[in-house]
């Protein structure tokens, strides 16, 4: 087995990699009924003055933080177009290359348990 | 029915604000709405945490595999470095989010308004990589499926084993180029006709008699051993690789040019370019020593420093300092011996190899230990901290000895 890693280049900026981010929460998210996530709206994420991010998800308020990833993820990919057989003289095995498509440096990390937002109070007229 | 991402209202949001009891004031005006993506998945690509070299690699454009076969683990390599790859399952999800604006992205003035962000998988697992050593123990085995004893040799019953060439030892043993590489010089190993071999050591001690027998005829071993020379009287008995190769383990070349001796100065001007090497006296003797005690068993220790020193060149002199991690020596007996005991053979891994080495003797000082495990050093863990985690120190007549922590197998 033999896999190369390269970086998936961008063409405004070749050497760069896209940054992509990482909401982290405790436990799983779970909707009422059994349907598929596809599309749903998870919650509304403010920022406050002093960067504390805080996430809404149904009735539920978090409180979180800016986490600077000691080590950071690559989010690597099947290049397609390289599964090709290799050559057939050497009958050695098809290489399939791996892409990174994108790095993650921060997350948000939501550890605190979340606090229930009471939500019967009369809409404001 | 699914929601319109564009949807969500400036008033839905300060509604909900409303009732988690924050002020607008508190926070931000850019809110950021959350959905999942349509296409939603979990098993399109992977994560793999990066330790800074791999990182520094990637971003360089350098090459970055992975290698294994189906039968070990998978291991990641740069150029220089190898690395395990562990899958880690974690108990949080992880939503990937590609646009994402996080802390100072967010501008802190202006209108409200709202962003969407889409989350494109929700993750439990991902990749850790952990540094580890190459498996050299298993490139020794590649090797000795077929060592060179001679090119009238090479199509005997005995050389009908596989043969080796770079690229098949990089797939098969798996480990950056450069530990490759540095482990083929630490095994010896020569490069024959293209493909990586181990000498045979009958044939190695022919190729190196030669050489000193040609050394002491032409007085080489004051003025050193002109290569090109050497290559070409040998040439006609041994492939100019493996000549070449002998000398370079054996000797070392020299900076200033040889040939200082006897120079008629209305002779040919000296080749700027020659290559001159001169022996090293260490590596020779340790090779006699090799040869007096590979299979003889236990040596008498007197006999055997009177052997090796008649056995070795004339000029050069044995010392038993030569003989760290080659051969062991027991004082406690009447008479004293010697015995062929190579680092080279002993396991690799450092539990096991810390049991071979008290399960052959029970207590070891720091000198007699120190050449048996200074190849599992890392750059984080010395010889001591080696023996901090494996052996017990204990005080005998006055000297520090280690033993082992728990009972030998």
């Amino acid at each position: 087995m033999y896999f190369e890693i390269n970086f998936f280049p961008r063409p405004d900026s070749p050497n760069q990699c896209p940054e992509w981010a990482i909401v982290d929460l405790q436990g799983s998210l779970e909707t009422r009924q059994p349907v598929p996530l596809g599309g749903k709206f998870v919650g509304d994420l403010h920022f406050t003055k002093q960067n504390v991010p805080i996430l809404i998800i149904g009735h539920h308020i978090l409180y979180g933080k800016i986490v600077d990833m000691e080590k950071p993820f690559a989010v690597i990919v099947k290049d397609e177009s390289s599964e090709t057989a290799t050559d057939r003289d050497t009958d050695k095995n098809t290489s399939v290359n791996y892409v990174v498509k994108a790095l993650i440096k921060k997350k948000l990390l939501f550890k605190q348990r979340p606090k229930p937002i009471i939500a019967n109070i009369p809409k404001k007229l | 029915m699914d929601c319109d991402q564009n949807e969500r209202s400036l008033e839905d949001i300060n509604t909900v604000l409303e009732y988690a009891k924050l002020e607008l004031s508190d926070v931000k005006p850019t809110v950021q709405c959350i959905y999942f993506s349509q296409q939603l998945d979990n098993q399109s690509f992977k994560l793999l945490e990066l330790d800074d070299t791999v990182l520094e690699t990637l971003t360089n454009g350098e090459k970055v595999v992975i290698r294994g076969n189906t039968d070990d683990m998978a291991v990641l390599c740069t150029q220089t470095n190898t690395f395990e790859i562990k899958e880690a399952e974690i108990s949080n999800s992880m939503l990937i989010t590609p646009q994402l604006d996080i802390g100072e992205d967010v501008d802190d003035s202006g209108p409200q308004n709202t962003k969407v962000s889409k989350v494109i998988s929700v993750m439990n697992n991902y990749y850790e990589l952990r540094p580890c050593k190459p498996k050299v123990a298993k490139l020794k085995k590649l090797l000795e499926e077929n060592m060179y004893s001679g090119k009238e040799c090479e199509e005997d019953e005995q050389h009908q084993g596989h043969k080796y060439c770079f690229e098949d030892l990089l797939n098969i043993v798996q480990g950056s180029e450069v530990e490759i590489k540095e482990s083929l010089k630490k095994l010896k190993a020569c490069q024959i006709e293209g493909l990586w071999r181990v000498l045979d050591f009958d044939f190695l001690t022919q190729v190196l008699n030669h050489i000193i027998q040609l050394c002491e005829e032409n007085d080489w071993l004051s003025t050193g051993i002109p290569l090109d020379e050497c290559l070409e009287t040998l040439g006609q008995l041994f492939p100019r690789e493996v000549i070449a190769h002998v000398i370079d383990c054996y000797a070392n070349e020299m900076k200033s040019g040889g040939g200082q001796g006897d120079h008629d100065p209305d002779d040919q001007p000296m080749q700027i370019d020659a290559k001159f090497f001169s022996l090293s006296e260490d590596k020779i003797c340790q090779f006699f020593a090799e040869l007096v005690l590979k299979n003889s068993g236990k040596f008498n220790l007197k006999e055997f420093l009177k052997v090796w020193e008649q056995t070795v060149p004339q000029g050069m002199r044995t010392s038993l300092s030569q003989l760290e991690g080659i051969a062991l020596i027991d004082r406690n007996c009447m008479p004293e011996v010697i015995w062929y005991f190579p680092v080279e053979d002993l396991p690799e891994d450092v539990g096991e190899r810390f049991n071979t080495l008290f399960k052959t003797r029970e207590k070891w000082s720091l000198a007699e230990i120190s050449p048996y495990i200074r190849d599992l050093t890392t750059l984080k863990v010395d010889v001591g901290g080696l023996l901090t985690k494996y052996a017990r120190a204990s005080m005998m007549n006055g000297i520090k000895v280690f033993s082992s922590r728990k009972p030998v197998t």
